[in-house]
């Protein structure tokens, strides 16, 4: 059933590869002039950092007055302050993106809103409201910024790009198994659609977060029965039920063809799509959560009950992000890789004890106690995955 | 009722007002946290100040010669968790309980942990506490028999400071005990008279334990009564009569506080006996007042024994009914503390009837002589179980009081 597996650790390897190797070249020029620039640089920085916290201070203050006008129901108030702000941030914005990308994104989005809203002639209070407290939070965060933002930023960039392959790879492997799966429905072979069908939803599985954040495909190509109207519902487990439960796949092909088109969709969205890396780690978050509460349960899978296949794609899917940030992580918090890699190989050889010819056990063979055993081992890793957010400070 | 003869409550926004105004009691005690915090690898050294005015009777301290929360008048809320280990190494554990003290000094104080600058990491604190006050929390820790000795194995080369009496209650006549509620490597009663402010301690207790430890059972209760009087289980009848007052301390050390026949880390500590006890109420409430009396040795209203007139007149055993529970218990002549409180659980699907009971919790220094051939008689014989069932059971050996600078059960890990 899975031999496909070994493809994809390639490809995973390549990638990685290339990350540990930019990270080390880093490292070692910043060490080589370290000693002759170690003191002009540490107070370059602090006039740095007190210029940056200066700045802030100032829109803090004009923010400050925009809020009063607020309060006082002052349109003319607010529109004056408004203005300010943005000519102060527009002024102060190109030195912050270039340290601070993620905290200038984090800005940008609340600022831009408002130098709109302000323009107009009858404006929105309770919405610029809104934003000045998002504001407000945005530059607490920018106030507290600390210069290795920069060198993270390039990191990020890299992490994202080699994520980004992974992804692409995945659904191209997607695609493929899903059509070889397709075919065979369309033909009525049941058999053969039997064992095809885990091999497609390994790659699912591995880039769902992905493929859930276009908010129309994932119900398509992935709604369980009872999640979308019976009228609607079609996608990988409507004919899952077909193999499994009727035994037949009369009926099928219209599902079989619309899935088939439904990843090829995916496919092309994947190209285009345009990650951060913020939303990458979440999505590492995601995938251990979905294993954590819909594959451990038995509920993901409940006709062909091959559960254990989703939830080990879920870890290798997460496995790839936490690979992807390692050599970030690795610089800012070594303890926590550490933890994550014994954690990692941990429940990769708890999942390792239940496959058999390289195929996983059926859910419903393992018995209540090796279900426990690998719900306490995914919090375990879920907890501390949700700690490789320390790369963006 | 107990509410309104309290002095004004404060909350924790309150406190932090009024420490600034005063500045006295934060120097104080963030020096303590501050000693902790180093020892325990810089854990929780980032604690919120919220809560320490030298006028707040909501703070119980969390260290002393004896734990909090065995002669602590009972709080109203509780929650019990087991937790059984999932390493195999002592520094993990030790680990742990560093963890656990910084924890429970701070929450105990009505302190919360102060996240980093960081949006994208997951709070530090579960919040729900935030703005309430501290509401006399107490965490008390115990080590049950497999903590010890797992499958004939010295999981931790602690079996020489295993203390004398500790060992599994032994099997009852009527016992139906149902996983999970059976022992456990690790106990901790969590008491508070807000419980939300319980639930969020044991919750993060559980939180910070992930990959080390992991609960097994976790079991709520509650218990109410005007001050300084007995409260009643939920067959209405008052229950703990018989316990010496909260402030006796010769009994204490005569019922509860283990001496230097123990191992020195249990020396002030005492061995606590959980059972829970099922109780059928609807059985309960369709049998006649008499009965119910009859059942129990004493009057349903006043707690008199029977033949006399208030709660706390002598027991005479001549003239109770031979099998009721008071004439049992008294006649083993051996004394207990009870600490236990009543649990709801919804309903029982099978039958339609309420899962309900009582979480008995009693605290001795020796559960051989004390707990266990009271239990043996009352198992036998007491007309009660014609009411009751036991569905779970378990002992462990709580240590001694944590002293400032020491963590959780040190002078046993170290």
């Amino acid at each position: 059933m899975f031999l496909s597996k070994k493809i994809t650790y390639t490809a995973l390897t390549l990638s990685l590869l290339t990350v540990p190797a930019l990270g080390a070249c880093s490292n070692s020029t910043a060490s080589s002039n370290q000693n002759d620039t170690k003191q002009t640089a540490s107070q370059e920085k602090e006039s740095k950092q007190d210029t940056l916290k200066n700045n802030v201070k100032k829109m803090q203050t004009t923010l400050n007055k925009l809020q009063n006008g607020l309060e006082e129901n002052d349109q003319k108030q607010i529109k004056k302050y408004g203005k300010e702000l943005y000519n102060q941030w527009l002024s102060y914005e190109n030195n912050i993106r270039e340290k601070y990308p993620l905290l200038y994104t984090d800005t940008e989005k609340y600022i831009l809103p408002l130098s709109t809203e302000i323009e107009k002639d009858s404006l929105d209070q309770k919405k610029v409201q809104e934003l000045s407290v998002q504001l407000d939070r945005s530059f607490e965060n920018l106030k507290n910024a600390k210069e290795t933002a920069t060198k993270t930023s390039e990191a990020l960039k890299k992490a994202v790009n080699n994520y980004k392959s992974y992804v692409n790879d995945q659904t191209e492997q997607l695609v493929k198994t899903t059509t070889t799966f397709t075919d065979a429905v369309k033909a009525g072979d049941l058999e053969k659609a039997k064992a095809s069908y885990a091999e497609a939803r390994v790659y699912y599985e591995r880039i769902e977060p992905i493929a859930e954040s276009f908010g129309d495909l994932d119900p398509k190509i992935d709604a369980r029965e009872g999640d979308v109207d019976t009228s609607e519902w079609g996608g990988f487990h409507r004919i899952e039920k077909a193999i499994w439960k009727d035994s037949s796949l009369e009926g099928m092909d219209q599902y079989a063809t619309q899935l088939n088109k439904d990843v090829q969709d995916l496919q092309q969205r994947v190209k285009e799509v345009k990650l951060e890396p913020t939303q990458v780690v979440a999505g590492s978050m995601e995938l251990l959560n979905e294993a954590a509460i819909s594959k451990v349960t038995g509920e993901e899978e409940r006709y062909s009950h091959i559960d254990l296949v989703d939830l080990a794609s879920n870890v290798e899917g997460s496995l790839a992000v936490y690979h992807a940030v390692l050599p970030i992580l690795n610089e800012k918090s070594p303890d926590l890789s550490e933890q994550l890699d014994k954690e990692f190989n941990q429940l990769t050889a708890t999942l390792g004890k239940y496959q058999k010819d390289g195929t996983y056990l059926p859910y419903t063979e393992l018995t209540k106690e090796q279900i426990r055993e690998l719900s306490q081992q995914l919090n375990t890793l879920s907890e501390s995955m949700a700690q490789t957010a320390e790369i963006f400070q | 009722m107990k509410e309104s003869k309290k002095p004004k409550q404060y909350t924790r926004r309150d406190m932090l007002k009024m420490s600034v105004l005063t500045g006295v009691g934060v120097a104080v005690s963030t020096s303590s946290i501050g000693v902790l915090a180093n020892m325990a690898n810089g854990l929780g050294n980032s604690s919120e100040k919220a809560s320490s005015n030298p006028v707040d009777d909501s703070i119980i301290s969390f260290n002393g010669k004896n734990q909090a929360g065995i002669v602590t008048p009972q709080q109203t809320y509780a929650y019990v968790a087991a937790f059984d280990l999932l390493t195999d190494q002592k520094d993990k554990v030790i680990d742990l309980f560093k963890k656990w003290t910084v924890l429970s000094q701070s929450m105990t104080q009505g302190e919360v942990s102060k996240d980093n600058n960081n949006d994208w990491l997951p709070p530090k604190d579960t919040g729900e506490a935030k703005d309430l006050t501290p509401s006399k929390l107490t965490l008390t820790f115990g080590f049950g028999p497999s903590f010890f000795s797992k499958n004939g194995e010295d999981r931790f080369g602690l079996a020489d400071k295993k203390p004398k009496h500790l060992k599994d209650i032994p099997a009852m006549p009527r016992d139906d005990l149902q996983e999970p509620f059976i022992g456990g490597d690790i106990s901790v009663q969590v008491c508070a008279d807000d419980q939300q402010v319980a639930f969020h301690a044991v919750r993060n207790l559980i939180k910070s334990a992930v990959g080390v430890a992991e609960v097994k059972w976790m079991q709520s209760g509650f218990i109410s009564a005007p001050d300084e009087k007995t409260p009643r289980n939920l067959f209405g009848f008052k229950d703990g009569t018989a316990n010496v007052s909260s402030k006796d301390s010769e009994s204490h050390n005569r019922i509860i506080w283990a001496n230097n026949s123990e191992p020195a880390w249990m020396q002030g500590g005492t061995y606590l006996a959980f059972r829970k006890i099922q109780m059928f109420l609807e059985v309960w409430d369709r049998s006649s007042l008499k009965d119910q009396e009859d059942t129990f040795g004493r009057k349903k209203d006043s707690g008199a024994p029977y033949g006399k007139v208030k709660e706390h007149d002598k027991v005479s055993l001549m003239q109770m009914p031979p099998t009721s529970h008071t004439a049992l218990a008294k006649g083993t002549k051996q004394e207990i503390y009870r600490r236990a409180y009543s649990y709801t659980d919804g309903v029982d699907p099978k039958t339609g009837n309420i899962n309900a009971g009582l979480m008995f919790i009693s605290y001795q220094k020796n559960p051989d002589t004390q707990f266990i051939p009271m239990l043996k008689v009352l198992s036998q014989q007491d007309k009660l179980n014609e009411y009751t069932k036991h569905i779970g059971s378990a002992m462990f050996a709580c240590a001694r009081g944590i002293r400032k600078g020491e963590y959780i059960a040190q002078s046993l890990l170290e």
